[in-house]
């Protein structure tokens, strides 16, 4: 078999973040962050300062072979890789990202592994890709034995996790979450479009976007590991608030009140950096999800309650302690 | 916290009543996870009346995660799934609720290294994300026992606290069985030490639970002849005796639930509707799985004695 040239372009591109706080008492510094994600030797961590702490692993590759997750039942094969990166953000929250892109054709046969190699991130079908279908598919969740990004995702999660810097003694209790995404290219001459952003289940969000032809999947992940970044800071202040036992009858233990909020004050507020990382072009997607439901607005309302709460607690319990008359 | 409910023979009431006590903790505000491992009879589903949410779960189970066939074990929120009409009006202000079920068919297994890493994982992620989780074991020195000792001494989960529930009924062969399964040579404290805890930290962390405990007071027993009275007062006192001896006596019991009727029929929640509108459950019995539940929490009722 002559190796090919070429692959056509991708028409289909998607991927799942899982998103945790980091279990460890204290943040990690940036030494001890590039120590964590040093997942290759042979390649370096991305370290940045500003506008914050954050550092990103080497991409590491997973080669697949298996059915394509599709809506309409189709099975078609496909073969590649998937990659995949971790991220810390302030050293505090973490986030395993795998993903891959598709062309609309492959070839018909299996070909050698070496040309699939030389394709980083490239999982290409046997035959023609059913784009619509794969992509209801991957964010509708796939079957067991299907292509599953977030099962890569997981298992690098879990790899992290093992690692011997973390204590595992979080400052509070969180859940984790997943976010799936699939981008569809969108029709000429448009900009990239923010089609659907749904709450799923308790712990998952699915992201269906559009994306002008040849933007590149890195930097689609990229806009969707700040997108699930943002919203698990949203979705673990706004539990925090819920196990809130407000008013006169928990005013004796005020002190659970600053217990609970504390750690949002020490280790979450200052992370509200909505695009921060996000090329110029896409980071325009921020825009529709500012307006509604309104991120920033939101995350506005939860830091005043949050400072709000602080304050009151400040005040001497014999003045704050007063029943509002009837 | 990790709560690992164990007990010597199967009948003692130990599932049944950590369902009961991970349910009461969770109407008090905390996140619960009820982990079952009892690998040859799940019974949590029963318990939690979610057996509709079961289907399709025989490949995904606890089991199946242990063994690297799934990724992630099956998560069911009990108060969204559940069955049973009083739970699924989730309780305003209560934690969450989730059950971390068996796989349907799985029976007991040989544990291997990479086996355990998995527990580790998995019972590291629920500390991080739940206040407490109560791990169902199987009864009897089983591997759910040992894996849980070996993981509980790695060195990922040096800083995971942890407490044991030895569930007994109250008989002499259930005392003498409770005391063995963890005073015994290779007991879970000697096996514990085995694989490298403390020994005065693992007794420490040790307390029982005597289930299904008859009161010789009880309006139960009202209708019987006197001499059935005194006969009951004496087993209750030589038991007493018995447990001291065995070294289970009462300075090592978190609590003591009653015999309760409804219990010996059906595996259930025992709910504050049970207690006040349909009467079918006793007061006393609503009032010792709430306060076992509070002491789980409460140190003066641990350390070293």
């Amino acid at each position: 078999m002559a190796p090919r040239q070429s692959t056509p372009p991708a028409v289909l591109a998607c991927g799942e973040i899982r998103t945790c706080l980091l279990p460890a008492r204290q943040a990690l510094d940036i030494r001890s962050a590039a120590q964590l994600l040093g997942l290759r030797a042979d390649e370096r961590v991305l370290l940045s300062e500003r506008p914050g702490l954050y550092a990103r692993s080497p991409e590491t590759l997973t080669g697949v072979d298996c059915p394509l997750p599709s809506a309409n039942g189709a099975r078609v094969r496909a073969v590649g890789t998937v990659t995949a990166h971790a991220a810390l953000t302030e050293g505090r929250v973490l986030q395993t990202s795998a993903h891959c892109r598709m062309p609309g054709t492959g070839p018909d046969q299996r070909r050698p592994w070496g040309e699939y190699l030389v394709r980083p991130g490239v999982v290409e079908p046997l035959g023609k890709l059913p784009r619509d279908a794969v992509a209801q598919g991957v964010l509708g969740g796939p079957r067991h034995g299907d292509l599953d990004v977030g099962l890569i995702a997981d298992g690098l999660l879990t790899r992290v996790l093992r690692h011997p810097l973390l204590d595992q003694r979080p400052p509070f209790r969180s859940r984790p979450t997943r976010l799936r995404w699939a981008a569809l290219p969108a029709a000429p001459g448009e900009g990239p479009a923010l089609e659907r952003f749904t709450l799923a289940e308790d712990e998952l969000r699915t992201v269906r976007l559009r994306v002008p032809e040849g933007t590149a999947g890195a930097d689609i992940a990229a806009l969707c590991d700040d997108l699930a970044l943002h919203d698990w800071l949203l979705t673990t202040v706004v539990r925090m608030l819920d196990g809130l036992r407000l008013g006169a009858g928990a005013a004796h233990d005020a002190g659970a009140v600053v217990r609970t909020l504390r750690p949002a004050v020490d280790h979450l507020l200052h992370l509200w950096m909505p695009g921060a990382r996000v090329g110029r072009e896409l980071a325009a997607l921020w825009d529709p999800l500012e307006e509604r439901p309104g991120f920033t607005r939101q995350w506005q309302a939860l830091v005043q309650r949050i400072r709000d709460q602080l304050t009151l607690h400040a005040i001497p319990a014999a003045h704050r302690e007063v029943e509002p008359a009837p | 916290m990790l709560v690992f409910a164990a007990s010597d023979k199967g009948g003692t009431g130990r599932s049944v009543t950590s369902a009961n006590l991970a349910y009461q903790r969770a109407l008090t505000g905390d996140h619960v996870a009820y982990v079952d491992f009892d690998f040859g009879s799940p019974t949590a589903a029963a318990v939690f009346d979610v057996p509709g949410a079961m289907r399709g779960t025989e490949e995904r189970g606890l089991h199946s995660y242990l063994e690297g066939e799934t990724a992630e074990p099956v998560r069911i929120d009990v108060w969204r799934q559940t069955e049973h009409p009083l739970l699924r009006a989730r309780p305003n202000q209560s934690g969450r609720l989730v059950l971390f079920p068996g796989d349907a068919g799985g029976g007991e297994f040989a544990t291997g290294e990479e086996a355990l890493e998995r527990c580790v994982d998995l019972l590291l992620k629920l500390n991080n994300e739940f206040d407490v989780t109560f791990v169902d074991l199987s009864a009897g020195r089983s591997y759910a026992v040992d894996m849980v000792l070996d993981a509980t001494a790695h060195p990922r989960m040096r800083n995971v606290p942890f407490r044991w529930l030895v569930f007994h009924r109250w008989t002499r062969q259930h005392v003498i069985a409770a005391s063995g399964l963890v005073h015994a040579e290779h007991g879970i404290i000697g096996g514990g030490v085995e694989r490298g805890h403390d020994e005065d930290e693992l007794r420490a962390a040790i307390r029982f639970v005597r289930a299904a405990v008859p009161d010789p007071e009880s309006p139960l027993w009202s209708q019987g002849s006197t001499a059935q009275a005194t006969w009951m007062q004496a087993c209750d006192e030589a038991l007493r005796r018995l447990a001291a001896e065995q070294r289970i006596g009462d300075s090592v019991v978190l609590g003591i639930v009653p015999l309760e009727p409804i219990l010996q029929w059906q595996e259930q929640l025992i709910t504050e509707e049970d207690v006040l509108s349909t009467q079918i459950a006793n007061k006393e019995t609503l009032e010792a799985l709430e306060e076992i539940a509070r002491r789980l929490t409460d140190d003066t009722h641990w350390g070293r004695l």
